[in-house]
């Protein structure tokens, strides 16, 4: 199945899993930091919302490496679609087109409602598919396994029921 | 160091965007059971990062001769539940949030809304974070639910 981005094979799995446990390992080595993505939203948030939560000291410390590596994201997405000189600003959502089939202001309402479950469920769960599917599973920890079957389970059944049911 | 993070977060990115996991189709194709390049992804990445870390921790300090601190994660409530929320919002956006903004970087326009929802998402949360505390049985203020 070809990307939605260049239309090219994805790299092979077990080098993409390596790529990831080197990067991983080392932010740790070198940074002494620990992989996870999602408190970079509170981080921002944290730029112009003055509630205590936001002004904690563990969010205002880390923001000093994560927000560089959330830059870092937009830019390793950006350089993945320009390096072969195709980047183009895209509606394209693959088989949400072929099966979904809402326009452009419908997928722009569906994907601020799958924000909303993002932004609160990872922030309520303590971390994401990095801090806890991939750090914290590494390192045998109780609460990332619990929200990495929760998480898991509920993708699988969410995608289940509106392929299968709601818009089979 | 910014530039060093920088850097990292456009090798995670890159490694992101061409490896499946930032593309809508592959996340489908995961939670339907008609693809197994993302489970290979994660259980290749598990894998060789337990062994990694359990050599940083043997050594016990960074490159530069810091001891290695890893704040590790509360158990609460909030795990099982948030982690629920987060799959449901992962199935439709087809994105988690690393992926987000490597969406919007590829020029994927539609991400920009799942962005600013996660936003709100995570903003709404901490607003609310006392009113939730007693029935997630979450950690104090200062602790959080865990970073990352």
């Amino acid at each position: 199945m070809p990307l939605i981005v260049n239309g090219m094979p994805p790299l092979h799995w077990a080098v993409a899993g390596g790529g990831i446990a080197c990067i991983t390992l080392i932010l740790l080595y070198v940074g002494n930091r620990r992989l996870g993505i999602s408190t970079g939203f509170e981080d921002v948030c944290s730029l112009v919302l003055p509630q205590a939560y936001f002004q904690r000291g563990v969010v205002r410390r880390g923001r000093a490496w994560r927000l560089p590596f959330l830059l870092g994201l937009l830019v390793g997405g950006f350089v993945s679609g320009a390096l072969d000189g195709s980047w183009a600003v895209t509606w394209d959502l693959g088989m949400f087109d072929t099966v979904i089939g809402f326009g452009p202001a419908g997928k722009l309402a569906w994907m601020f409602v799958g924000g909303l479950f993002i932004g609160f469920g990872t922030r309520l769960a303590g971390g994401c598919t990095s801090g806890h599917g991939i750090f914290g599973m590494s390192n045998f920890e109780l609460p990332s396994l619990v929200t990495t079957l929760s998480f898991m389970a509920a993708g699988v059944v969410t995608t289940q029921l509106l392929y299968r049911v709601v818009f089979a | 160091m910014t530039l060093v993070y920088v850097v990292f977060g456009a090798a995670f990115g890159f490694l992101l965007s061409r490896s499946g996991a930032a593309d809508y189709n592959y996340i489908q194709m995961m939670f339907l059971f008609e693809d197994l390049q993302l489970y290979g992804i994660i259980g290749t990445a598990v894998v060789l990062t337990s062994v990694g870390l359990w050599a940083i921790k043997r050594r016990g300090r960074t490159a530069g001769g810091e001891p290695i601190g890893i704040e590790l994660k509360p158990l609460h409530r909030g795990n099982v539940v948030g982690g629920v929320l987060f799959g449901v919002g992962w199935s439709m956006a087809g994105m988690c949030p690393g992926p987000i903004l490597v969406n919007i970087g590829e020029g994927k326009i539609y991400a920009v809304a799942a962005l600013a929802g996660a936003l709100a998402g995570a903003g709404v949360f901490g607003v609310l974070y006392h009113q939730l505390q007693g029935f997630f049985h979450l950690p104090p203020l200062g602790v959080g639910t865990g970073e990352g």
